[in-house]
């Protein structure tokens, strides 16, 4: 194990984060505090901001006030390498070259961890090999990736962003293209990361009662605000669906976890203009 | 890996011997042996045709093929485009109109001005793309559409001054755009070498950078690289390149978008073979392109960049047709 994976969980947070593209303003003035070795998963309806809060936190969007800390210390102020070394990102359809393989897409995962002109290393192959073994990708290493089913293609990406070897990870709609099988691999996989290797784990996820099911904490989100945080039991209600995702729903307790669930009632639709 | 590789230098090899042999005055294989042993045997005519006329001239269109090939391998990783080539950055158009400034502008225009103005105009037009490309950074499709935009503004001003120029100084300035390595020396090749040398040494090294850059900004970022500055570097390494390639041979096309295609076929995506198989695919071709251009019709020549735009367009079309099925 590397000497970055002994440092424990990394803690992660913003505050008084303001995001825009040009001129239009996604999040207001956000404060969110990510839990260390726990899965946070952000829930919201389109265009409420979840995606653009993945982002900055991972550094790929400039805020524009506020600060994002890494550890105590403001992302801002980490070179991009460094900041890779922390975070990885899995984006929501990331593209790869044409014809690339599994293999070299992992390896692309070591980009952070080697110097200029460095040579690939053997910390550089362990840290692959075990990337593609948790994702049950090694029998796939020297296949073309446009070769592969989308859920096979989507733990190649995951594969890529652990042989980054950061203690947190930041997941992009995982899940979305995914048939329901492949959802739950993935998911049952960043549980495992989580509880096993004591990572921090932050997705966007679109299904609010897998969310439920598998997120330690959740974040619920509308116009680019937090509308209820903590565990799904605080933040599952008929009220807060209703606010955000302007349907009426009953809450019942998932067969297998207990979890709260959400079954929208029909034709119920309060304010279609909401998302 | 090693079999693809071997064959192009070997293919380097004989397109040297060939073009060292070939001509309107054949050296028969063993005056040449005599003349690169430097015997004293041998006429002092044909020790001239072989070692001042001949060789540098293969050696020219040899280094003209490898930057230019390379050149095209580092656009097509940086602007994440199969049809991209040097001359999208603005290089072509604004070594052209440099040259037609000096050459009709000046007179007499020294010789010696045209290729070091043709470098300076094309550094200077990639500079413009690439600042007029800016904005918090640099993207991939900025660069292509203000390359484009920038070319066609250059191009414009180069037809402006060729229809009100001096004929005579015009057609010369036409001659020298077609692209030919008919006037080589070993001057030119030092030139070049000392210009291009050092950006490919530094692209080899750097190869992975442009693994990991064409996969888009956002992967690339979150994976840890520097985007913008890879790009800046890159960009500089490939106006070095072509722009000395340029300043040696005039505009010789599409070497720079066939090379780094036919390499990828050979060697397949990873730049650290990609980079070289590229070069040797360039060097090759316009050796070729070089070799029929001034035997096929001899004495007359047709100049390189001609014969490698002769080959190229069918190979753009056929590019195209074969990524028919590949969506947007």
């Amino acid at each position: 194990m590397l000497q970055h994976e002994r440092q424990g969980p990394a803690s992660l947070s913003a505050t008084g984060v303001a995001i825009g593209y040009g001129r239009t303003r996604v999040v207001g003035a956000l404060d969110l505090t990510i839990e260390p070795a726990a899965f946070t998963v952000l829930v919201g309806p389109n265009g409420s901001g979840k995606s653009t809060i993945l982002r900055a936190l991972a550094g790929l969007l400039p805020v524009e006030a506020g600060t994002i800390e890494l550890n105590g210390q403001s992302i801002a102020r980490l070179s991009i390498k460094q900041l890779a070394r922390h975070v990885g990102v899995l984006a929501q359809n990331p593209r790869a070259p044409e014809g690339l393989t599994v293999a070299e897409l992992v390896q692309q995962g070591r980009y952070a961890h080697r110097s200029l002109f460095g040579r690939w290393s053997e910390a550089d192959q362990v840290a692959c090999t075990e990337a593609l073994e948790l994702t049950h990708m090694g029998e796939f290493a020297g296949r073309p990736l446009d070769s592969l089913s989308g859920g096979q293609r989507q733990r190649a990406w995951i594969a890529m962003t652990l042989a980054q070897q950061t203690e947190i990870l930041l997941l992009d709609e995982p899940t979305t293209f995914l048939d329901l099988g492949h959802q739950i691999e993935v998911l049952d996989l960043v549980v495992k990361l989580v509880r096993e290797r004591r990572k921090t784990i932050v997705a966007v996820l679109h299904d609010l009662n897998q969310a439920a099911r598998y997120a330690d904490r959740l974040v619920l989100l509308k116009e680019g605000s937090i509308v209820s945080e903590g565990t799904s039991h605080d933040v599952m209600s008929r009220e807060h669906i209703r606010d955000v995702f302007g349907v009426d729903a009953s809450i019942i307790p998932d067969p297998y976890t207990g979890a709260p669930m959400c079954i929208p009632a029909l034709g119920t639709r309060v304010c279609p203009d909401n998302g | 890996m090693i079999r693809p590789v071997t064959l192009l230098v070997l293919a380097i090899m004989s397109l040297l011997l060939v073009s060292l042999v070939q001509g309107d005055y054949p050296v028969p294989l063993t005056e040449l042996w005599q003349v690169l042993r430097g015997d004293p045997a041998v006429g002092a005519e044909i020790d001239m045709i072989v070692l001042d006329l001949r060789l540098p001239r293969a050696v020219l269109a040899l280094l003209v093929g490898a930057a230019l090939g390379v050149a095209g391998a580092i656009t097509q990783a940086v602007m994440r485009n199969p049809l991209a080539e040097p001359g999208l950055l603005g290089i072509n158009s604004g070594a052209a109109l440099a040259a037609m400034i000096i050459i009709v502008g000046m007179n007499p225009a020294p010789d010696h001005l045209v290729p070091a103005a043709s470098f300076a105009g094309a550094a200077a037009m990639t500079l413009a793309v690439y600042l007029l490309a800016w904005r918090n950074g640099t993207s991939s499709l900025r660069l292509i559409l203000i390359g484009i935009g920038l070319s066609s503004l250059g191009g414009s001003a180069t037809a402006f001054l060729s229809a009100f120029g001096d004929v005579r100084d015009v057609q010369r300035a036409m001659v020298w755009l077609a692209g030919s390595i008919y006037d080589a020396s070993w001057a030119k090749v030092q030139t070049l070498l000392m210009w291009a040398g050092l950006p490919f040494a530094l692209v080899w090294a750097s190869a992975r950078q442009l693994d990991t850059i064409s996969f888009g900004d956002e992967t690339a970022r979150s994976l840890g690289q520097p985007v913008d500055r890879v790009r800046l570097m890159m960009i500089a390494a490939c106006t070095l390149l072509s722009g000395a390639a340029v300043a040696v041979s005039g505009l010789i096309g599409f070497v720079g978008l066939i090379a780094p295609h036919l390499a990828r076929r050979i060697v397949g995506r990873s730049h650290v073979r990609l980079v070289p198989a590229a070069a040797l695919l360039g060097a090759v071709l316009v050796m070729a392109a070089d070799l029929v251009g001034r035997t096929i019709i001899a004495p007359a020549q047709i100049p390189a960049g001609i014969l490698t735009a002769l080959l190229g367009a069918p190979f753009f079309a056929f590019l195209m047709w074969e990524r028919r099925h590949v969506a947007a």
